[in-house]
């Protein structure tokens, strides 16, 4: 059965004010598969997943990136996110006087028109809200509060996974989505991205630790370091590298 | 200055008291002139457009109207509205008397100008009285300012709370006083609803200039609501200048929320000053939301005059292009135990400039009074600008008294968390700026009129 590659990336260099970051990345991501790129602190891995989501203040020097054969690099953050890429982001941004249903409703429908589905009701939205929130421990006055303003790191994590259970991204970025958490808040945000897993979308797991990958299985494992990617494998590279650590690899460039 | 300063004929030119307050305000304008950069009061505001001498002032019909109501003997002004209706009056009868307030059936049918909730009206059209008055409760009244000055109702207080030497266009206002109405609310009464002043100015490219002067008397212990809008009809690129007055006389315990919205065509120029005076006990709550004109600047001056008196004066602004939207205060706290805060917030883009000038006075005896300011602005481009100028004038021990002033810009991480989620770039914008005036738009106490304004902040960014 052949695959459908969703994200291509290949040969990108990348970086910040004249300083490289991402020196020759290729990786690409068919339909339905589910990739942990892992690597040491500093290795430029939120600067991956910040230049995929098109971030501003990041300059591509030479390389493609596309998603779903199209450039992604031509589209505005806006417009990669109505295409279906999503970012749950390590440090969520607070909001302070936008009450998060405010926040959820306008991304709903932003992508809803995109797909040129109907606009959800304030009926059928809360009900949609409702039913994703109760499965992540998510209670009305929660949404109701501005977003993220006094959430806990938890609080934070589940309100990424809820905007990832309605919006329902093609691909999923998880940068580094266990920081903070204790176990339980683990699991809650790792039932989450699973029940996303239906064989068609697709996750980009980043991140330190090898401990969510026990939630989140990977099909397969990247090495990241420097800038690129130093070697791949299947799941059981994630356990080799949480008992070796980074040094083996980092030294192999 | 030929423009501003024209010889035409004014109705009530032989009423002594009225005609000397006039040439009081005439000799005032005359001595200041139109301020200039060099003007303490107004150097931020450049009053560049406020001088030019193409302005054309158009004489009052308010003669003709008057012989019309006084030839209907139950004031319903069928014959000014040309409708041609005859005999069905539709006036506020009561003890077999008619109480005017009277409008004809096409008056109330044409009568919708976009008012989204239920209240009293009074419509101007291009600085002219319309007709027609609300059927308003008992203990409320509405006349017009001319027939005011006649009955004498309005000679205890017009004229009274403006200082003439320190406001020069509320001089020239009051040299051509004619236009306006007087509101009365008796003692004890609670208005039920909104009472709405309305002017729509459709002045085409005519470069109009007119004044309207309202005086609002509430007897002791009063409630009313007013709203205040300066709404543009025709053209936007239309030039006019708007000058109003209001006088604000507040008796004991009596309490007026005071709503505006200023949204004139963006080459206007809109000059307004509202002096208030407190007698013990009362509330006034002034809020603001300017978004229209080229020159737009609302002065708010309010006189705490007596013990426990308290005000809020709040304001919203939100401009683009080449605007300067000033927003002058001068809050005097006269008696010990008087309140007042103040909070100030705009949004400016573009070239546009916001301006700030505020004031709080202490007199020496005010002791235990509290006076709160607060302005902040949020600027959308490089070029837009904001000039702050606050006021402390303390002559009191024991009294609390602050000010602050802060300007930012959109939070670049905040809206890329936006647009990450599919929300456009304007989008984003848009929700984060309502988000930053909400709290001075939540300073609206009435819920509808809050909801009203916040839908004008709305349309505003989306121009």
């Amino acid at each position: 059965m052949t695959k459908t590659p969703l994200l291509e990336i290949e040969d990108l260099h990348a970086g910040v004010c004249d300083r490289e970051i991402i020196k020759g990345f290729n990786l690409t991501v068919n339909e339905g598969e589910v990739h942990a790129i892992m690597g040491p602190n500093g290795a430029g891995k939120s600067t991956l997943s910040n230049i995929i989501c098109g971030k501003p203040g990041y300059e591509i020097t030479s390389g493609s990136i596309r998603f779903k054969g199209k450039d992604l690099t031509a589209m505005s953050p806006e417009e990669r996110a109505r295409e279906g890429i999503f970012l749950c982001m390590q440090y969520p941004v607070e909001i302070p006087g936008v009450p998060t249903t405010t926040f959820l409703k306008h991304a709903v429908n932003a992508i809803r028109k995109h797909q040129e589905l109907p606009e959800l009701d304030t009926m059928e939205f809360v009900k949609l809200v409702r039913e994703e929130g109760k499965k992540l421990g998510i209670d009305n006055e929660m949404i109701k509060r501005p977003v993220n303003v006094g959430f806990s790191g938890g609080e934070k994590k589940r309100l990424e996974t809820l905007q990832m259970s309605i919006l329902k991204p093609a691909l999923s970025i998880l940068d580094e989505a266990d920081s903070g958490l204790d176990i339980d808040a683990l699991k809650v945000v790792a039932d989450g991205v699973n029940a996303l897993r239906d064989g068609k979308r697709s996750m980009l797991v980043i991140t330190h630790y090898q401990r969510l990958l026990n939630y989140v299985v990977p099909d397969f494992v990247h090495v990241y370091a420097d800038g690129r990617i130093v070697k791949s494998g299947d799941k059981s590279l994630a356990l080799e590298l949480e008992e070796k650590g980074y040094a083996e690899f980092v030294k192999e460039k | 200055m030929a423009g501003l300063l024209q010889n035409i004929k004014l109705f009530g030119e032989y009423i002594p008291w009225f005609q000397s307050l006039r040439e009081k305000g005439l000799a005032a304008f005359e001595k200041q002139g139109v301020p200039t950069a060099k003007t303490e009061a107004w150097k931020y505001t450049k009053p560049r457009d406020l001088n030019a001498d193409d302005f054309v002032i158009e004489p009052s019909n308010f003669l003709d109207e008057l012989r019309a109501e006084t030839e209907d003997a139950c004031g319903c002004h069928h014959e000014d509205c040309g409708c041609g209706e005859e005999g069905e009056c539709h006036c506020h009868h009561e003890d077999g008397e008619c109480h005017g307030g009277g409008h004809c059936r096409e008056h109330e049918l044409n009568l919708d100008y976009g008012v989204p909730f239920d209240a009293y009206q009074i419509h101007f059209v291009n600085g002219k009285f319309i007709p027609v008055f609300p059927a308003l409760p008992r203990g409320v009244e509405v006349i017009t300012l001319m027939e005011a000055v006649l009955i004498e109702e309005a000679k205890e207080h017009l004229g009274r709370l403006v200082n003439l030497d320190e406001h020069p266009f509320a001089a020239l206002n009051t040299h051509y006083m004619e236009e306006g109405v007087y509101i009365r609310v008796g003692k004890d009464v609670k208005l039920d609803k909104p009472l709405m002043i309305v002017n729509h100015t459709d002045a085409g490219g005519s470069n109009l200039f007119f004044n309207l002067r309202n005086l609002i008397v509430l007897e002791s212990g009063a409630e009313a609501e007013l709203v205040e809008w300066y709404k543009y009809a025709g053209p936007q690129k239309s030039r006019y200048f708007a000058n109003i007055v209001n006088e604000i006389v507040l008796g004991k315990g009596a309490k007026l929320n005071h709503n505006k919205l200023q949204d004139e065509a963006f080459k206007a120029n809109h000059v307004s000053l509202s002096v208030v005076r407190q007698k013990a006990d009362s509330q006034y709550n002034n809020f603001c939301l300017q978004k229209g004109a080229n020159i737009g600047r609302n002065e708010i001056r309010v006189r705490l005059a007596a013990e426990n008196a308290r005000c809020s004066v709040d304001t919203a602004y939100i401009m683009s292009g080449w605007a300067t939207l000033d927003t002058t205060t001068n809050i005097e706290h006269l008696s010990p135990c008087t309140y007042s805060s103040q909070l100030a917030k705009g949004v400016v883009g573009g070239d546009a400039r916001g301006v700030f000038q505020g004031k709080i006075h202490i007199a020496p005896d005010a002791v235990k009074t509290e006076g709160t300011q607060l302005h902040k602005a949020l600027l959308l481009s490089d070029a837009a600008e904001v000039d702050v100028k606050p006021e402390l004038e303390i002559f009191a021990d024991d009294v609390k008294c602050s000010h602050g002033a802060a300007s930012g810009e959109l939070d670049e991480q905040q809206l890329f968390y936006m647009r990450s989620r599919g929300i456009g770039l304007e989008e984003a914008r848009q929700i984060l700026i309502d988000a930053y005036l909400e709290d001075v738009v939540s300073k609206v106490e009435n819920e509808q009129i809050r909801a009203w304004m916040k839908s004008f902040v709305r349309q505003s960014e989306e121009q």
